[in-house]
């Protein structure tokens, strides 16, 4: 009698994770996932239906997983600057902590299946910010902005200093990592430039 | 409803293309047994995944063979 094991479902996400970050979603096969896990093509191929349909809830998972993060103390009713530092915050704590995962949701949102993952593992999450963004506006704490160039003002500084400590280093190849001073620096910045 | 994985059957095969109308797609979707099928023609053994309650490895073999493709149990 064949049974799931959930040891074995485990194994086989995060050696997939780990394939697609270092071959890429081209370079990801069935063959080579099997191998790396120590188990027959076959059984993978009884747990997922084609290599779609794996990168499809690989991706949904560690979507879901990412958004519940980001959630996790915070509240749409939040006081703008808190709520922005918080988000800040776990969004940090979730890349520090899980930088493959990262990187694998990157490739995978960037892929044929992004649209599709991202619309199954975004929705709840969606809604949230936009009444945090909608709240600080109503509150005259934001200045009413198109939700583009608020994002890109609120987060870019926050994933480019992100990238600079993922790669080490920053312009030049000058050696990086990220602080709390660089943190609070940047963040303080953003909350100035986005005050009505 | 979660699948029972005893009714899933696994099979390396040749089949390079399907489209929804020809005769082995016919014959899958009709076949009586079948509750579901599918074929990752990405993948180099252009594995066939059967999800089965009452047929055997056998039962599908002889099906595909019989449309001229190759098919064999996945190790």
């Amino acid at each position: 009698m064949r049974t799931r094991n959930a040891d074995k479902e485990k194994l086989v996400i995060e050696k997939a994770i780990e394939l697609i970050v270092s071959d890429g979603f081209e370079g990801f096969s069935m063959n080579k996932l099997a191998r790396l896990c120590n188990i027959s093509v076959a059984t993978l191929y009884i747990y997922y239906q084609h290599k779609d349909d794996l990168i499809t809830k690989i991706g949904s998972e560690i979507g879901t997983a990412f958004f519940a993060h980001t959630l996790k103390d915070f509240s749409a009713d939040m006081p703008f600057p808190q709520g922005l530092r918080k988000q800040w915050e776990n969004r940090i704590s979730f890349s520090l902590q899980h930088p493959k995962i990262v990187a694998c949701f990157e490739i995978i949102r960037h892929s044929p299946h992004g649209e599709q993952i991202l619309q199954t593992a975004v929705s709840p999450f969606k809604q949230i910010m936009a009444d945090f963004f909608t709240n600080a506006v109503d509150n005259k704490e934001l200045q009413p902005l198109p939700i583009e160039v608020f994002w890109s003002v609120a987060y870019g500084p926050l994933y480019s200093l992100l990238r600079f400590h993922s790669e080490g280093k920053s312009m030049g190849g000058k050696p990086f990592s990220l602080t709390d001073d660089y943190t609070n620096q940047a963040l303080e910045l953003v909350l100035k430039a986005l005050k009505p | 409803m979660e699948t029972n994985l005893n009714h899933i059957l696994v099979f390396k095969t040749n089949i390079d293309q399907l489209s929804t109308d020809c005769a082995l797609s016919e014959s899958l979707g009709k076949q009586t047994g079948i509750s579901q099928w599918s074929i990752d023609h990405e993948d180099c053994d252009r594995v066939l995944r059967i999800v089965s309650k009452t047929l055997s490895n056998h039962d599908i073999i002889s099906l595909i063979n019989a449309h001229g493709f190759e098919c064999a149990e996945l190790p």
